[in-house]
């Protein structure tokens, strides 16, 4: 007899439908697997036995062949496990009366039976819901991430012999209670601006990176807080969508780095060392490709410590994301696209010492050094970081006047006044903030008064500004100008975008 | 151009020998004229300088090998100007040990005009690297600004001066080495504009020495040496040394005391050397009249954050702001509108200083 069961393998970030059909016949005992598995599917041949076994069922002594359709797709994995266990009880008539057609199985076999968690589950149960399916069956310990997914049966189950009685109908298994999707409140302990002391302007550069989806870079000797603020930047972006929660979830679940809450309810804070490959960065792998750090940060903040320290080669390999918003690997096994828009955060000191233009401390570097120190980062990547600014190490009590500490909630209010304008502004367009502006709104949101077209011929002669910076000034004077919610954009707006301009001169 | 056989003579010596300098002055003073090096023998040359020649002095065959490199180095555009030549600049004869020949790149007429050192540290605070910066431009007017090639004191002195084309840079190596290696552009910029000169044969490469070698001829090229910046014990200083015993006016800006990178600076000045704040006390030494500076429309809030910068020197953008009554990151954009006016400079740190 023939049974078909569907599966689901992960391409990308999407699932792919794979038939298993078993075959069981008369015929020498033999144990065969055709379209094209890999070595962890095969490998499940041992599993199906072991687990069939110890849930005390019948293994089939017969001639089986276990068939992947489509034959043309590498399958990856052991999620076909479960698939393959069910499919042969289906063909060796131990589920008779069932009807399976209509249900997805997913899970990993342990060999005494138990059902085990598999990475990607939230994608393929998106996409099969996209193709049309409604029942689920998957390990218990993926329930939490599944629980999101509304309109669909889920029915968790912790072992094979569960499955098989939810199948057969002696003990059915309760769906999942689709569970409604609430933002993350702060969570205790993590950082917040108001324990920022000081740094008047590098706390308005936050500000206005985020508001405006700007990319930050921070130069200041170590110690002077670079980290602390950075760690800021998630608490003061907008709050998570349901929609953009699900994708970032998507990419977490692919990675397998999903955590115990089953959804990414909190913007990602990435912090890759700088010893990061360039693979591990924007994502890669033998045959399929798994998500990079760039990726895990989409939605949220990708901080690079260190700035210089990083090797170039994965430096540079960020620009074409930072430009997209996506990253498109190829490999033998495939071309793979993972969305890739995220804040990009940096952090450097100003020369190898750290103390070149500290007012109290001398610098000990030599201008070849410095210039070498800096050469690091290309112009081209400091040319997409529209904003740079000076993190100093100003003592406290410096600052005469008392608190001026606003919390993240407050900064967080503002920002979002101001990405509700952008929303409305881009409305029916692909750009969605200040900072992914192209020639075209450009012209059509950020036209410059004659004084201030005058300024910026000014600014690029005294300031030094290189040709390129000249769009990334205007942008960031939009989100200057949004902050002040004002529409037109005042000579004051690209006064204060021009000063975000420093490192230009530093190259 | 033409050079005659004493100048083709001072040329080979210089760039086509393995002579030391004090050889060059034995040789130079056993003939009566340099071309009659031309007639002497390799047992002339041996005698002299006391040490085997190794046959490098054919009689006849030194005049041909003059000619030659004369030549080649001609289609690189470079020129000479040896001390028997009558574009010799005055100011260099009265000097110790003057050079036999500069070897020149760029505008050969700049050795004809008046001119004025400015010299710095490589390493300058940033105001000071902005106030070198308007003394060039300023004093490039009527000056030609001599200066060295390095980072700092020097590259303002040269930002200040490239763009009328008044300046001079003395290389401590020949004209085909670069020495910052990251200055090659803007040695083909200044041979464009400006001259670029060395006393060395185009392919002697930089040593430790030869600054200090260079630095006499920063002093001896020119009337005054303006020192924008110097640490204690800086190669600057012997620049400064040089100008004192050449009889050439020193001028200093004056730096806060207790700042490393200004301690130079104000010991000349203790030691009696002309202060200076504006290129006009410059001029004013030379009896030259300041043409009128550029006046700037501030605005209400420029003109009060300036008035705080002028009271309270180098000052974080906190405390400007809390001086100024206004919100930080207004002070900020009204910085930065200074900045481009050059009315303040930043000091690093979010620091900012009034330049005058």
């Amino acid at each position: 007899m023939i049974a078909k069961i569907i599966c689901y393998a992960l391409n990308g970030l999407d699932g792919v439908p794979v038939e298993v059909e078993t075959d069981v016949n008369r015929g020498v005992p033999s144990y065969e697997m055709v379209g094209l598995p890999d070595t962890v599917v095969k490998e499940s041949k041992e599993r199906v036995r072991s687990a069939l076994k110890n849930s005390g069922l019948l293994f089939p002594v017969n001639k089986i062949t276990i068939n992947f359709a489509p034959a043309d797709l590498k399958k990856e994995g052991a999620s076909f496990d479960l698939a393959v266990a069910v499919s042969l009880l289906k063909a060796s008539e131990q589920l008779i009366g069932t009807d399976l057609s209509d249900t997805v199985f997913l899970g990993e076999l342990a060999l005494n039976g138990d059902l085990r968690p598999v990475s990607g589950l939230l994608p393929i149960l998106i996409s099969a819901k996209g193709h049309g399916f409604t029942k689920f069956i998957i390990p218990e310990a993926n329930a939490k991430e599944a629980r999101f997914l509304g309109g669909a049966q889920i029915y968790p189950a912790r072992t094979l012999t569960e499955v098989v009685r939810h199948l057969v109908g002696t003990v059915p298994i309760a769906p999942l209670e689709t569970k409604k999707f609430v933002v993350g409140a702060a969570k205790e302990g993590s950082a917040d601006l108001k324990y920022v002391m000081g740094q008047p302007v590098a706390r308005r550069a936050l500000e206005i990176a985020v508001a405006g989806g700007h990319n930050l870079l921070m130069v200041g000797p170590p110690g002077a807080g670079k980290t602390m603020l950075a760690r800021c930047l998630p608490t003061v972006m907008p709050d998570l969508s349901f929609e953009e929660a699900l994708e970032i979830t998507k990419i977490h679940s692919v990675a397998g780095v999903l955590g115990e809450e089953g959804i990414v309810s909190e913007r990602p804070f990435r912090t890759p060392h700088h010893t990061a490959t360039t693979v591990s960065m924007c994502g890669g792998g033998n045959k399929i490709v798994h998500p990079g750090e760039i990726s895990l940060a989409h939605g949220g903040v990708l901080f690079l410590d260190e700035l210089p320290e990083y090797k170039r080669s994965t430096l540079e390999a960020l620009r074409q994301p930072l430009e997209d918003g996506v990253i498109t690997v190829s490999r033998a096994g495939g071309t793979f696209s993972y969305p890739a828009r995220f804040m990009l955060c940096a952090s450097m000191n100003p020369c190898p010492c750290g103390n070149y233009g500290s007012a109290d401390r001398t610098c000990t570097c030599s201008p070849s050094e410095i210039r070498r120190y800096r050469k690091r980062v290309s112009g081209p990547l400091l040319d997409r970081i529209d904003l740079q600014v000076e993190v100093d190490s100003v003592a406290y009590d410096d600052l005469t006047s008392a608190s001026m500490a606003e919390s993240s909630a407050e900064v967080k209010e503002r920002v979002n006044l101001v990405r509700n304008i952008q929303r409305s502004r881009f409305e029916g367009s692909a750009v969605s903030a200040n900072a992914e502006m192209g020639e075209r709104e450009l012209r059509a949101f950020c036209a410059l008064s004659e004084e201030g077209d005058r300024i910026l011929r000014d600014a690029f002669e005294r300031l030094k500004l290189s040709a390129r910076a000249r769009s990334r000034i205007v942008k960031v004077a939009r989100t200057i100008a949004d902050l002040d919610m004002s529409e037109e954009i005042l000579p004051k707006h690209v006064y204060e975008a021009a000063s975000y301009r420093i490192y230009d001169k530093l190259g | 151009m033409l050079y005659s056989p004493d100048e083709q003579a001072l040329i080979w010596l210089c760039a086509c020998t393995d002579t030391d300098h004090r050889e060059r002055a034995a040789l130079l003073r056993a003939v009566k004229r340099p071309a009659q090096l031309f007639e002497q023998g390799e047992l002339f040359f041996a005698n002299v300088i006391k040490r085997r020649v190794n046959g490098l002095y054919k009689e006849g065959g030194c005049a041909f090998e003059a000619a030659r490199f004369v030549a080649e180095e001609e289609k690189k555009q470079r020129f000479f100007v040896t001390a028997v030549s009558a574009d010799y600049p005055d100011s260099l004869k009265h000097i110790a040990d003057p050079p036999l020949v500069l070897f020149c790149a760029g505008n050969g007429k700049l050795l004809k005009t008046r001119r004025f050192t400015i010299v710095g540290s490589r390493i300058i605070p940033p105001w000071a690297e902005t106030t070198g910066r308007t003394f060039a431009q300023t004093l490039s007017e009527r000056f030609t600004i001599v200066t060295g090639f390095a980072e700092g004191g020097d590259g303002a002195a040269i930002a200040g001066a490239m763009a009328s084309g008044n300046l001079i840079c003395v290389l401590p190596n020949g004209l085909n080495e670069c020495y910052p290696a990251a200055h090659a552009q803007l040695k083909e910029r200044v041979r464009r504009s400006g001259l670029l000169v060395s006393e060395y044969p185009p392919d002697e490469r930089v040593k430790k020495y030869s600054f200090h070698a260079r630095n006499r001829l920063l002093a001896g090229l020119s009337e005054g040496v303006l020192v924008l910046s110097a640490a204690a014990r800086s190669g600057t200083l012997i620049t400064a040394n040089c100008a004192l015993e050449y009889g050439r006016d020193v001028f200093a800006l004056p730096h806060n005391a207790g700042v490393k990178q200004g301690e130079g600076c104000n010991a000349l000045i203790k030691q009696g050397a002309c202060l200076v704040t504006e290129p006009s006390d410059i001029l004013s030494y030379y009896g030259m009249d300041a043409a009128a500076p550029v006046e700037f429309e501030l605005s209400a809030a420029e003109q009060t954050v300036l008035t705080v910068l002028q009271n309270g020197g180098e000052l974080h953008v906190t405390q400007i702001a809390e001086s100024a009554r206004i919100p930080v990151y207004e002070a900020s954009a009204t910085l930065a509108a200074l900045e481009i006016k050059n009315l303040v400079v930043r000091a690093g740190a979010n620091r900012y200083a009034a330049l005058k």
